[in-house]
């Protein structure tokens, strides 16, 4: 039988289909091939600061949901949001989203270690059961995010209606994903995650609108230091 | 420009900036602001279109896009409504439906013989005979509809946004103005909302004379733009009214759909326009038209003209068109007790004034470009008769008309606002309105401007409170003074051409002969004249059809009612509807791989899939069958990602199964695969799939990629109901899934695992999870396209390496791609009914010969109850697997075509293919029960209407007919 190496499996980006091979600079981060630039670093600024979306599927995530599910990530250190449809910050800036009452998903930022330490405990627990991830995720930023939105989203997405834990889980572009606002090194962004598959048309229609407003495609390390 | 006048205060173009078009070829100057309406107007260019139907000169009526008189083409854009759009530099634009030239129509003629085309005269003229009515029919849609579509047209991307408030209002004239400057005064909010270029409404050129407005004006506009919780949208209009308060707002640049909290309708009313001969020539006007003409557009509607009023409105029109130079001729009042103020104020300043008298027909030029005078006489109002014994002859170049108001209360009618006929004020007003919404000003039956802004502040009150703040409850404010509108301003005439509906050039008596004919009922008679149908949507018509109804029908008006109010209140671009135009899709982890191997894609459900692959040259047809060989001969392996993947956790895993399907599931062995029947209540066969035992507790379940999302919803309803302890996972995108399949499929397989994939450890319908390729895998042994077929299932994003790993490994078994075309052909090979292909949504799982995956026994599952009944009822259809004679070469028949008897349908083929492998054409069918048995033939009618003989076989194909 051939042997292979499951370390040394790479994946892609889910939304890399969308995303251009030749011009871009691809680097792996998780263990997935990822586009980390896209132009220059003064272009992208430039971009983001009226529009930049970037692809950030690689960062590391765990879902877990089940009746027995708060209070078996509460006894692995994960802090909780008190109400469901909110989130909140645990160590090493790992992002812990309420999406229900019972229901979680974890994210790590870049060199965050929960989801890891969460995935090594493969036990069976009652109750508790663990939702296999693949989102496809994305920042976006800049002076137009809200105009965007306000194309692609029937919600109201300022900050008055959206407050800084809240978490909604909506339609954007027509399909099913959930939205936050979060301050990443002091600038005002929203994080949208939705189905990996979908990841490539949700990139399209971000970039195409990006690109009208005089933004466009940023890449991860602009927003993740 | 020689109708413009000095500079007035507030006016709308700017002087400074000049603009060149044309018009029918000939050369235009206009001012920046100017409309094209506007800035013919000011050029003495006085027919500006022709009418739809008789084909009239026509000019200005409304100025306010509440009559289509001016409809312009601009090289590709056509049906530009020259009342409201802009003119722009070196524009080139030519009048809609005409032929010839808008001043010489070759279609003119058709006024002359009107009276041998009454309404409806096309329903009853051209049924016979039948030979002839496709000649008839090619005139009619020649002689139908406005402007010239251009196929050329280029997509102009029209964005679609959202945007949220507390307080909408919609109309920002005085009431609306005052309206949003209180709600927001109060902290709120606010967005306001006006079709016009600029804010301000009638307070800006309803005057009379008094030059203070503009600064009152002036004084609301200043506070409005000093408030940043007002957001002002002008030239846009509120389109429309859906649940929850949610208005799209269309402008040029796209549609804003506005969810707010609350809705103040201030949207003011539509001047009516009396009724009498020849009230549609150039140069005949709403008082409001020439209102606006000076004071927004500084341009003189006539020289020499006679102001015909059936309010005391066309005595302000009378004081406003003297301001601007024009020399009233005389002011004819309808109302036989006239005014005696207001005619008092007029004689002062030289104006006759006839009360009790009527336009009885105005007078056209010789070239009918216009007005050359109109006769005047008395009127009986009590008969709404003309008493002509002593009619006489006034010339004028003009004549301004003011006979009442419609409220613009669309939108209200949208909401489901009850409304009832004021006698006060002769006008529909909200008596019951939804909860949120609130109505101010015209449309609320308040028309003096104190009232107005009274009726404002009272509106916003109602609405801050009901957002839960604090404000004072104003009483309601009731109309004082005379009658706004005219109870019936009509003056019949024995020659008619006395216009109601100038969109559809209606005349009074085309009313009085649809009610002969018996369409007396208002939406009988608006779809047998057509009032109200065309493209202003009855704003200057659809009142004074009620009033005309009910006076043939001696019916108070409020027993005629109106007709439903649609959206959106003006015709809007399909472009604007369209938007950027989602097509969200799904792509799999393999996406790549298929298109760098030249796979054509197909939809399935929101799934990009591979449906074949063909080599360079070769059809579809034949990449197919090669495709299907591959997996009867070697192996072949397909994508499956897209199949619908749920893990269903918990202690009552089986138990959720038994009651979600039609199998037994608590006795099935962990590591084994059971096949899973969805219906629905009614019994209708939904989808099916494989429940494979991962644990005691945890069932995976892969199903069709079509229903994949409903099924999902489906089961979260249905443990929403039954509340078992159970947990469900859509693990859809998560996955992905390959079938390999056919002879080599498990020697390729073996070099990649360690698993035993004996037929004895893994027999078929069983499930293992194990390495594949170093990937954690699902294996599941199934037979849906060959009976050596493995679907492995594993996490979507090492879909890759473990498709590559096969793909390496297979190359010296002559391993291949298939697509889902191909699927389709296999599993009919295999025998597979596929629910959605061979179903449709009146399938019961008895008709399909699915007996077999039902036990009934079980205490419940969903749709039993309905199978229980249908047992004991005769099928009425029954699916078979058929073939077609050896070496058929007839016209092949297709899916769906029918299964008949002489004249009778039997049922219809639901899947047919021509098998290479088998060498035979076979397929599924629905025929009559009676002709089930093996060995039965039934006839197929096919496209060209052959009929085709099938026989009916035992499935699987493969076996019956290969002995596979």
């Amino acid at each position: 039988m051939q042997q292979f190496d499951v370390k040394r499996i790479i994946q892609t980006s889910p939304v890399a289909h969308a995303q251009p091979r030749a011009s871009a600079k691809w680097e792996v981060i998780n263990d997935m091939d990822t586009a980390v630039e896209y132009e220059s670093a003064a272009v992208e600024e430039a971009r983001k600061k009226v529009l930049g979306v970037a692809d950030v599927s690689c960062l590391s995530r765990y879902g877990v949901k089940g009746p027995n599910a708060t209070q078996w990530l509460l006894e692995r250190g994960i802090a909780i949001p008190t109400t469901p449809n909110s989130w909140t910050l645990c160590e090493q800036k790992t992002l812990v989203l309420r999406l229900g009452s019972s229901e979680f998903l974890i994210e790590d930022q870049l060199g965050g270690t929960a989801c890891s330490r969460l995935a090594s405990d493969t036990a069976r627990v009652a109750s508790v059961y663990k939702v296999p991830r693949a989102d496809a995720a994305f920042i976006v930023s800049g002076s137009g995010a809200l105009n965007m939105l306000s194309e692609l989203c029937s919600l109201d997405l300022r900050e008055k209606s959206l407050a800084a834990k809240d978490l909604i889980m909506t339609q954007v572009a027509g399909i099913s994903a959930t939205v936050i606002r979060q301050t990443l090194n002091g600038e005002q962004t929203y994080r949208i995650w939705c189905d990996g598959t979908y990841g490539p048309y949700m990139w399209e229609v971000l970039t195409e609108i990006a690109t009208e407003f005089g933004g466009g495609a940023v890449g991860l390390s602009k927003y993740q230091n | 420009m020689i109708f413009r006048t000095p500079k007035q205060a507030g006016e709308w173009v700017n002087r400074t900036k000049k603009v060149s078009f044309t018009f029918e070829g000939e050369e235009f100057s206009a001012f920046e602001g100017d409309t094209i309406s506007s800035a013919l107007w000011a050029a003495g260019q006085k027919v500006l279109g022709r009418s739809f139907k008789y084909h009239r000169t026509r000019g200005v009526l409304s100025l306010a896009n509440h009559d289509v008189n001016v409809m312009v083409t601009d090289g590709m854009d056509t049906n530009i409504r020259g009342d409201v759009v802009e003119v722009k530099d070196g524009m080139k634009l030519l009048a809609v439906n005409t032929s010839g030239s808008v001043k010489n129509d070759k279609n003119s003629y058709i006024d002359s013989i009107s009276p041998l085309l009454p309404v409806g005269f096309y329903y009853k003229a051209f049924h016979t005979p039948r030979r002839l009515f496709p000649f008839w029919e090619n005139v009619i849609r020649k002689a139908a509809g406005l402007g010239v579509v251009n196929f050329d047209y280029p997509r102009i991307l029209k964005r679609k946004t959202h945007s949220h408030c507390d307080v909408l209002v919609i109309g920002a004239g005085p009431t609306g103005l005052t309206a949003a400057l209180t709600a927001a005064g109060a902290g709120l909010e606010v967005t306001i909302v006006d079709e016009n270029a600029h804010l301000g409404g009638s307070l800006g050129y309803n005057r009379a004379g008094d030059t203070s407005l503009v600064s009152q004006l002036d004084g609301l506009l200043t506070k409005v733009a000093s408030l940043p919780n007002i957001k002002v949208m002008a030239g846009a209009y509120a389109a429309g009214y859906y649940p929850d308060h949610l208005i799209p707002v269309v402008s040029d640049s796209g549609i804003n759909k506005v969810r707010a909290k609350s809705v103040v309708v201030a949207c003011g009313a539509f001047e009516q326009p009396p009724v009498f001969r020849y009230n549609d020539l150039p140069g005949v006007m709403l008082g409001s038209a020439a209102q606006r003409l000076v004071y927004r557009y500084a341009v003189k509607p006539f020289n020499n003209g006679i102001v015909v009023t059936a309010n005391d409105y066309g005595y302000r029109v009378a004081i406003d068109l003297l301001q601007a130079g024009v020399k009233i001729v005389a002011l004819v009042d309808m109302r036989s007790a006239g005014s005696v103020a207001n005619s008092a104020e007029l004689a002062k300043r030289g104006v006759k004034v006839y009360t009790g008298h009527c336009v009885y027909e105005a007078l056209a030029s010789s070239d009918k470009s216009g007005v050359r005078g109109a006769v005047i006489c008395v009127y009986d109002e009590k008969q709404n008769n003309a008493l002509t014994d002593n009619k006489f002859t006034l010339e004028c170049d003009g004549i301004a008309m003011s006979a009442g108001w419609a409220p613009a209360a669309a939108l209200l009618y949208q909401a489901g606002t009850g409304m009832q006929f004021d006698y006060n004020v002769e006008q529909f007003v909200p008596s019951r309105l939804p909860n949120g919404m609130f109505a101010a000003g015209k449309v609320n039956g308040v028309y003096e401007l104190e009232q107005r802004l009274q009726d404002g502040v009272r509106a916003a009150n109602d609405a801050i409170r009901h957002l839960g703040l604090q404000a004072p409850q104003n009483e309601a404010v009731k109309h004082v003074g005379s009658l706004p509108s005219h109870p019936y301003p009509m003056v019949p005439h024995p020659k008619g051409k006395n216009f109601v509906d100038f969109d559809e050039d209606i005349q009074i008596k085309d009313f009085v002969n649809a009610a002969k004919e018996g369409f007396d009922n208002i939406e009988l008679m608006k779809r047998f004249t057509t009032v109200g149908m065309g493209p202003s949507q009855g704003k200057h018509s659809n009142m004074n059809a009620i009033r005309i109804l009910a006076k043939i029908r001696q019916l108070p008006v409020e027993k005629i009612g109106t007709t439903t109010s649609r959206p959106f209140f003006h015709p809007t671009p399909i472009g604007h509807l369209g938007g950027r135009g989602f097509h969200s899709h799904r792509l799999t982890s393999l996406h790549d791989w298929h298109q760098a191997n030249g796979a054509v894609f197909t939809d399935i459900g929101a799934w990009k899939r591979a449906a074949y692959y063909p080599a360079a040259g070769q059809s579809k047809e034949d990449a197919i069958q090669t495709e299907a060989l591959a997996v009867r001969k070697t192996a072949g392996m397909i994508d499956g990602s897209s199949f619908g993947k749920i893990e269903i956790h918990g202690p009552d895993a089986a138990l959720f199964l038994e009651r979600f399907f039609t199998g037994v599931y608590t006795d099935q062995k962990v590591g084994s695969c059971r096949y899973v029947m969805l219906l629905d209540e009614a019994g209708v066969v939904i989808d099916d799939g494989i429940a494979s035992r991962l644990a005691d507790d945890l069932f995976y379940i892969s199903i069709g990629t079509s229903n994949a999302a409903a099924v999902y919803r489906e089961m979260q309803r249905s443990q929403q109901i039954w509340l078992l302890n159970i947990g469900l996972v859509n693990v859809t995108g998560a996955f992905g899934a390959l079938n390999i399949a056919g002879p080599a499929a498990r020697e390729i397989l073996s070099t990649l695992t360690d698993l035993d994939l004996s037929y004895e450890s893994l027999p078929m319908s069983s499930v293992r999870e194990s390495q594949v390729a170093g990937v954690q895998t699902r294996m599941i042994r199934v037979a849906f396209v060959a009976d050596n077929g493995y679907e492995l299932h594993a996490p979507m994003g090492q879909m890759p390496h473990l498709w590559n790993a096969l793909i390496e490994a297979g190359k010296k078994h002559g391993l291949r791609p298939f697509g889902s075309d191909t699927q389709r052909l296999l599993r009919l090979e295999m025998g597979h009914v596929m629910p959605g292909v061979d179903t449709d949504g009146l399938t019961n799982p008895f008709e399909i010969g699915a007996e077999w995956a039902i036990s009934m026994n079980k205490p419940y599952f969903i749709g039993q109850r309905s199978l229980a009944i249908l047992t004991k009822r005769s099928l009425r259809k029954q699916l078979v697997p058929f073939t077609l004679a050896e070496n058929y070469k007839g016209e092949m028949p297709l899916d769906c075509n029918l299964v008949v008897d002489g004249r009778a349908i039997l049922g219809r083929v639901t899947s047919i293919s021509y098998s290479k492998y088998l060498d035979r054409c076979i397929g599924f069918a629905y025929v009559s029960p009676a002709q089930k048995a093996v060995g039965s033939t039934f006839q197929i009618r096919v496209d060209s209407g052959t009929l085709v003989t099938a026989t009916v076989v035992k499935s699987p194909f493969i076996k019956t007919l290969k002995g596979a």
